[in-house]
């Protein structure tokens, strides 16, 4: 039995993930199940001479407001909150659900219109981290909710959240720091590289990479971490994958998805389960249709499937690849509403083929890196 | 926002459920981490009404009471597992009045624990309800199972707790003028179709996804009018065992054990289900179904009266009183509508007739569309 990990994560969090600086402005931005992590991070921030200000949620206000705002409260934009992003220097999200179907019965237009109101704080956050005036990291604290949204008692879940943090490791800030080598040298090993094929019983799929950078995800910005990723050329993608893990999106379940790409784009698609949300997200825009990320996941701390994509997209021995927006930084162009990531294993005897050398089988890489 | 939930309830609990009287002995079974609301009003309340009142804030049964359920499963040897904790016996075979209340902290708090230690410390604690069951079948105990509102319930049933608040205040009745006289009079209207029933035997259940035909011979109707389960409405009988003929297409999903089963099929020929589908889950129908020999036999066939439920949650307290529904349980029957089939299965499954489906008795329409036709 773990009785507090919530001190050992901050640590990681405040050394290693972002590491806070004297004189820093640090929000710890928490639902108020997080309190032992709220805690132990305003700790840990102090030690290290910065400014901790938590950011509390409360649980049930969110869902009352939902359920009472006017439709000039729900377009309000809360100026603390501005002020607040366009100052702080580092932010900590921390996941920590009360119910993770709370919203589930909101009207979808009063959530929209609410969501529009908010813009401005979301694009002052995405401006501040491109231009790298905001450093900031997601991580998560186990709740009774993601535990049951796991199938998982609190315990076991507690359990799945310190190994995924590589908290059960002697130093998990020497862990992170190995992983976050191993993936540069991975990377290394990919760069100038062309070509991508992923070949197994529920894949045969091939994209270009043209000069697209893959990115080291090492536990910065995410925790727990693990995993490189980087964007298709838009056009490139060719092939059939039937994903072996289902996907929550928009707190939606879907299950059994197959999609097949031609010159980029998904000409067929269907799912065992939620195939009608599948197909409207895919005809939400052009760019839905497009991957806008392809990655491998590398957490060997993660073997089960919880629907936390912060989690699942990490399980060792896994691909995922998003429906939608690129990212930037890995050099993508593809535009669209939606970034909706869908896992599947490679433990079945698949592989990934790059330039016609095999790097990845079954859930290892297999070239000297 | 209701200001006094925990008091209305606690109210109806004591006085109509399960009306204590001066000197009884009355034990709460309650987890203190999630309800402690109407523990504090239950307590308050038999102490308004004279009893001596016993607290068990975790009491080791399920995580329904406790949160520390999972802690024990995981950690204790099969001694520890075997062990009966003598002061819940102490309790059970005391008191003349025990309320349960539901409030799960996780819903899923069993799936990841080993199913065979489950198994074997539910053996251990099965003298439990054997005594309150016995005691309450020769009269010397009332039993009342309610719940109250937790956020593991809420998403369960895919809301946020102030609706499913809401939800469990209006299926309680709660939002009736004088809910108390709106329970005595749903008691009479039950009553009433109870004894319009006695003496019939064949019934006949038709409509969208159901073509269904039974014999009940004389066996009795019970009127669940809010005693033993609170919310409650629900009448029931046990179908004479091999008369149960024709198919159903249960056009509500069901949860059974953990899993949730949609889309089942059943078709049966005298009495057996020869045939069983699912959209989802159909493996875990299945391996239930044939689990032992009553696993294929109705052992419940009701009609769902409460009004006030008006959607599914996927908790079946809730959801087999659904008005306008009606529900089958493969497996075990119960002894009080004499039912004879045996099993270790009790699985209910809830069919919505609001769409034109009748209930037909002897020949005479009983039943439309969710709405009873007989005086």
């Amino acid at each position: 039995m773990i009785e507090n990990f919530a001190p050992k994560m901050a640590q990681v969090l405040t050394e290693y993930s972002v590491p806070v600086q004297k004189g820093d402005l640090v929000v710890i931005n928490a639902p108020v199940e997080a309190m032992p992590l709220i805690e132990a991070l305003y700790e840990a921030v102090l030690d290290r001479g910065g400014h901790p200000v938590p950011y509390v949620i409360i649980p049930n206000l969110g869902d009352v407001f939902m359920r009472k705002a006017a439709d000039h409260q729900l377009d309000f934009l809360n100026p603390l909150a501005m002020e607040m992003i366009s100052k702080a220097d580092v932010l900590f999200n921390v996941l920590a659900p009360h119910n993770t179907m709370s919203r589930a019965q909101v009207d979808p237009e009063r959530s929209a219109r609410a969501q529009r109101a908010g813009r401005p704080f979301v694009e002052a956050y995405f401006r501040r981290i491109a231009d790298q005036s905001l450093r900031w990291n997601i991580c998560a604290w186990p709740t009774q909710a993601a535990a049951q949204q796991a199938e998982m008692g609190l315990q076991a879940y507690r359990e799945f959240i310190y190994r995924a943090c590589a908290l059960d490791q002697d130093d998990p800030v020497a862990h992170w720091q190995a992983l976050s080598a191993r993936q540069d040298r991975l990377i290394g090993w990919l760069a100038g590289k062309q070509s991508v094929e992923v070949r197994g019983p529920n894949v045969d799929l091939s994209f270009h990479l043209d000069g697209r950078r893959w990115i080291n995800c090492r536990g910065d910005n995410n925790f727990p971490d693990g995993e490189i990723f980087t964007c298709p050329v838009e056009d490139s993608v060719n092939g059939t994958i039937r994903f072996s893990y289902p996907t929550v999106y928009g707190g939606r379940e879907v299950r059994g998805i197959e999609l097949t790409f031609e010159q980029g784009r998904v000409v067929r698609a269907s799912a065992e389960h939620g195939e009608d949300y599948l197909l409207t997200q895919l005809d939400l825009d052009e760019g839905a249709r497009r991957l806008g990320e392809f990655a491998i996941g590398t957490n060997q701390g993660i073997q089960q499937f919880t629907g936390e994509t912060l989690f699942d997209e990490k399980i060792g021995g896994t691909i995922h690849m998003a429906l939608g927006r690129s990212l930037a930084e890995a050099g993508g162009v593809n535009e669209s509403q939606i970034h909706w990531d869908i896992v599947h294993s490679m433990r079945d005897g698949s592989a990934i083929w790059v330039d016609g050398e095999l790097f990845y089988e079954n859930g290892v890489f297999v070239i000297d890196a | 926002m209701h200001e006094s939930f925990a008091s209305e309830l606690a109210h109806i609990l004591t006085s109509y459920s399960n009306p204590i009287q001066p000197g009884e002995r009355v034990t709460i079974v309650g987890n203190v981490e999630t309800a402690s609301p109407l523990i504090e009003a239950l307590l308050a309340a038999v102490l308004a009404r004279g009893g001596f009142p016993n607290v068990q804030t975790s009491a080791m049964i399920s995580p329904d009471y406790t949160p520390f359920f999972e802690l024990f499963l995981r950690q204790a040897n099969d001694a520890q597992l075997d062990h009966l904790d003598s002061t819940m016996m102490h309790w059970v075979n005391e008191c003349e009045a025990l309320f349960f209340i539901k409030a799960p902290a996780n819903t899923k708090a069993l799936s990841s624990l080993d199913p065979a230690r489950l198994a074997r410390y539910r053996r251990t604690i099965q003298p439990l309800s054997e005594t309150y069951l016995n005691r309450y079948a020769e009269g010397t105990l009332r039993w009342t199972v309610c719940a109250w509102p937790t956020q593991a319930l809420a998403q369960t049933a895919e809301m946020s707790l102030i609706d499913y608040r809401d939800f469990v205040y209006k299926a309680c009745g709660l939002d009736q003028p004088d809910p108390i006289a709106y329970w005595r009079s749903f008691h009479d209207v039950q009553e009433r179709l109870v004894d319009w029933l006695k003496g019939k035997s064949h019934v006949e259940v038709r409509g969208p996804g159901i073509d269904l035909s039974f014999e009940y011979d004389g066996r009795p109707w019970i009127n669940c009018d809010g005693k033993l389960n609170f919310p409650d409405g629900e009448i029931f009988t046990s179908p004479v065992e091999d008369s149960v003929n024709g198919t159903v297409a249960f056009n509500y999903p069901s949860v059974y054990q953990g899993y949730e089963v949609e889309g089942v099929r059943l078709r049966f020929e005298n009495g057996r289900a020869v045939e069983a589908s699912a959209r989802k889950n159909e493996a875990f129908l299945l391996s239930q179904l044939d689990l032992d020999e009553g696993g294929r036999r109705i052992g419940e066939f009701a009609i769902g009266t409460n009004r006030g439920v008006t959607r599914y949650t996927r908790s079946i307290l809730f959801d087999e009183k659904i008005g306008g529904t009606i529900h089958m349980a493969l497996g075990r029957s119960y002894a009080e509508s004499h039912g004879q089939n045996q099993s270790a299965i009790h699985w209910d499954m809830v069919h919505g007739l609001q769409d034109g489906g009748e209930i037909w008795v002897e020949g005479e329409l009983f039943y439309r569309a969710g709405e009873f036709m007989v005086e």
